[in-house]
């Protein structure tokens, strides 16, 4: 940024012009839109996890029905009669299932264009309450991964954003979560089933660990027979992908559950339970088309690099900056420095920026204010100026500019 | 970004959906009519003795006319429009959206306990008390310094004025004289006057003059000297009382002075307590939606090139952040093109121009020799060089 150079200057060489400040505002208000994939992705992905799933139940029934109809008993019309009568009947709750599987749909549909809408009524860069409520979601989103359900539904519901919230989907992946915490495997081998093509696609490999700890499971009962009954069923299929692990997990047979020997016994652990939950809830991010950190996280990140800067450390760093908070600083520890190119110069007292309007002005002791400051305080002093740093009292005609580029 | 293109894209998925599953009920519908049809025909046929059919030619009609009709092809074309439709438009998505804004996250943990506790405040500080109570049992975060208790009096304050009652929002300013003073507010004196207008504009004229004057005499008074223009103004009101609006003072009823002065009391009541103004969280997060995407193309070209991003301990190009997030001075030498610091400060020249320590050392070989300034014709020696402190 130039800052009043009034003087002819040939050195160094011209850095481009500042975009004004409000276009500035908007460029970074839609690049900011643009971050917020999952607010429209996650809606879609339940759209069409629904549209599948309700046409598969109408292609079977379907498919049912007709080959039923194909075979219908031919020896008396009576039994034709009853068996066409049957299947009437079965076609009307297949056409209720149907409508009520469209009335999702449609409040899917609903959801994704209110994502929509909200995006069109976008900040474009000072908006209290837009900014307000897209931290809210962030929140939401927060707790979710966190299993906070219940506040991230208070939240929600307090504040009205719960078209804007994917509360449901959550509630599905802990119905999962909750089995697989209490040691069970059938409702995530039956999330598996309902995803398997997609699952396949980006190699997924829950399903195989879930077969893995039910083998274990069967092995740690020492039901070895039925133990390996199950592996030919259910592991064999995965020896192509995965034959290492299946290799090792297999030679679980001849050790027991209280063994010593490394390798086998992290297979025997409770926390095995643990790494498949955190295995399920990647996967389920990823078939969402979600982070798989917290959206809160991956935006403290990215704010507190941008604030970070050697002097937030200072005993002086004002109380606005949130690094001057120990729990920010914390959490800000392990990231970069930001950088900046060019000069930034803040008002001690006014806390404003100081350029060109509101240019620097020196005191005789080498401390920097905004004219706008001191300006303010020689018409209360009758021109009379104190440094509030050093005490130091001189008149403002004593006080001169300073020109940085 | 175009919403409208979304939109409409999105359009398309909506239509091609309810066509689907219209035309897959219309298909359940149309075999039920025949299946219907051919069990009238079959109980026709049980009352009608001619015998001209028999039932297995119906029953192989019913299957011809099924298979005729061929509802799962039907049902197949229109799911294949709909996937059509669906994944034309994920592929907008794609290119309308950042769609992995993780890609610039570094791989620390971020210790739960802190941000929640963070999270809890920020309740507080908003005024949602029961929702940070709710969420502090929840991840139980019940220990760490907590906001509850300072903000839930600062937002029974405000309630109050809310209810344009001034009584809670006085005594906590007069409790506090001495500091409001400090930092400059007026914030007591203001308090007072609403409350004098407040008398003014509702008492009628016989007893309203009297309580109002007397009002004046204990409150007012004692600010006479520091605020005068202010208080002769509120004096004069006194001619105008019970009809305040009609008098060249009605300015001062406007309701703007009750949200301005609400303002104002969170604005001292926080610095007082320590606190920022804006919620750090929010803060925070603001700037992390700004920061983002340029950290983003940074961690793309760095991939390029091979850098690692994850252990770099100073950004190698700045962040375009608004200003509302400068908080610090920062002096960047336009001639080393480094940021200045204690054994590098700023220093000014008599010209005006200012430079780092180093840059001068550098141009008046160690102040051996006047130099010439960088930007502007003027010569200067080191010694008359002054530094800055910002």
């Amino acid at each position: 940024m130039d800052m009043a150079i009034d003087t002819p200057s040939p050195a160094p060489p011209p850095t481009p012009p500042a975009p004004s400040a409000a276009a500035g505002r908007q460029t970074r208000a839609a690049e900011a839109v643009r971050l917020e994939h999952q607010l429209v992705r996650v809606p879609l992905e339940s759209l069409r996890a629904t549209v599948r799933s309700n046409h598969r139940l109408a292609e079977k029934e379907i498919a049912a029905v007709l080959s039923s109809a194909s075979a219908a008993p031919a020896e008396s019309s009576a039994a034709a009669v009853d068996h066409l009568t049957s299947l009437v009947s079965r076609l009307h709750g297949l056409k209720r299932k149907m409508e009520e599987g469209a009335r999702v749909e449609e409040l899917q549909v609903q959801r994704c264009r209110a994502r929509l809408d909200r995006l069109a009524t976008a900040s474009t860069g000072d908006d209290a309450e837009w900014e307000d409520i897209r931290l809210k979601r962030i929140l939401v989103d927060y707790m979710l991964r966190m299993s906070y359900y219940d506040s991230a539904t208070k939240l929600a519901e307090t504040s009205g954003i719960q078209e804007l919230v994917d509360i449901d989907v959550f509630l599905d992946a802990k119905r999962v979560i909750d089995s697989l915490q209490n040691n069970e495997v059938a409702p995530a081998l039956a999330w598996c089933a309902e995803n398997k093509s997609r699952l396949k696609k980006s190699k997924s490999k829950l399903e195989f660990l879930l077969r893995l700890q039910e083998f274990v499971e069967f092995v740690k009962a020492k039901n070895c027979i039925q133990a390996i009954a199950y592996a030919r069923k259910h592991l064999a299929p995965w020896g192509n992908m995965h034959m290492k692990e299946l290799q090792r997990v297999t030679a679980t047979l001849v050790f027991r559950s209280n063994t010593n020997c490394t390798p086998y016994k992290i297979l025997f652990e409770q926390e095995r339970w643990d790494y498949l939950v955190d295995i399920f809830k990647q996967d389920f991010c990823k078939l969402y088309g979600m982070t798989l950190e917290p959206l809160l996280n991956i935006y403290l990140q990215a704010g507190l690099t941008a604030l970070k800067t050697p002097f937030c450390t200072e005993g002086s760093c004002p109380r606005e900056d949130p690094l001057s908070l120990e729990g920010f600083r914390k959490l800000a520890e392990p990231l970069p420095f930001s950088k900046q190119h060019h000069s930034k110069l803040v008002c001690y007292i006014t806390k404003e920026l100081m350029d060109t309007e509101n240019p620097p002005r020196v005191l005789p002791n080498g401390y920097v204010y905004s004219e706008k400051a001191l300006q303010e305080m020689s018409k209360k002093n009758d021109g009379k100026i104190t440094c509030p740093r050093t005490g130091d009292v001189c008149d403002f005609s004593e006080c001169v500019r300073a020109f940085i580029s | 970004m175009e919403i409208d293109s979304l939109r409409e894209g999105f359009d398309r998925v909506a239509e091609k959906r309810s066509l689907s599953s219209a035309k897959a009920l219309e298909a359940v519908d149309q075999i039920v009519n025949e299946v219907e049809q051919a069990i009238v025909k079959l109980q026709m046929m049980n009352t009608d003795s001619t015998g001209n059919v028999d039932h297995p030619s119906i029953l192989a009609e019913l299957k011809s006319k099924l298979n005729e009709m061929a509802p799962l092809n039907q049902l197949e074309g229109s799911q294949k429009e709909l996937n059509g439709a669906l994944s034309k438009y994920l592929k907008v998505l794609e290119k309308s959206f950042n769609p992995d804004i993780s890609k610039a996250y570094r791989n620390v943990d971020f210790e739960v306990h802190t941000v929640n506790n963070i999270i809890a405040n920020h309740f507080y500080r908003q005024g949602l008390f029961d929702l940070g109570d709710m969420f502090a049992r929840e991840c139980g975060e019940l220990g760490g310094t907590s906001l509850k208790l300072p903000f839930q009096e600062m937002y029974a304050i405000l309630e109050a004025m809310k209810a344009r009652n001034l009584e809670p929002a006085l005594s906590w300013a007069a409790k506090n004289h001495d500091q409001l003073l400090q930092n400059g507010s007026m914030l007591e004196f203001k308090l007072y006057q609403l409350q004098f207008v407040e008398i003014l504009s509702k008492g009628s004229r016989g007893e309203g003059k009297d309580e109002a004057l007397l009002y004046a005499r204990t409150h007012l008074v004692p600010f006479a000297a520091v605020h005068k223009e202010e208080f002769q103004k509120l004096m004069a009101c006194l001619l105008w009382v019970g009809r305040l609006d009609q008098s060249p003072y009605s300015e001062l009823m406007s309701s703007a002075h009750w949200e301005k002065l609400a303002e104002e009391l969170t604005h001292q009541f926080c610095s007082l307590l320590g606190q920022s103004r804006e919620s750090p969280l929010s803060v925070a997060v603001s700037a992390g939606f700004q920061g983002l995407p340029t950290l983003l193309k940074l961690t793309q070209v760095m991939a390029a090139k091979k850098q690692e991003w994850q252990v770099m301990k100073q950004l190698p190009v700045p962040i375009d952040i608004g200003p509302e997030f400068q908080y610090h001075s920062v002096f960047v030498c336009p001639v080393l093109r480094e940021q200045s610091s204690d054994e590098n400060p700023p220093m000014r020249m008599p010209c005006g121009h200012v430079v780092s320590k180093q840059s001068i050392m550098k141009l008046s070989k160690s102040s051996s020799r006047p130099f010439k300034c960088p930007y502007c014709p003027s010569e200067a020696v080191a010694s008359h060089c002054k530094q800055l402190h910002f």
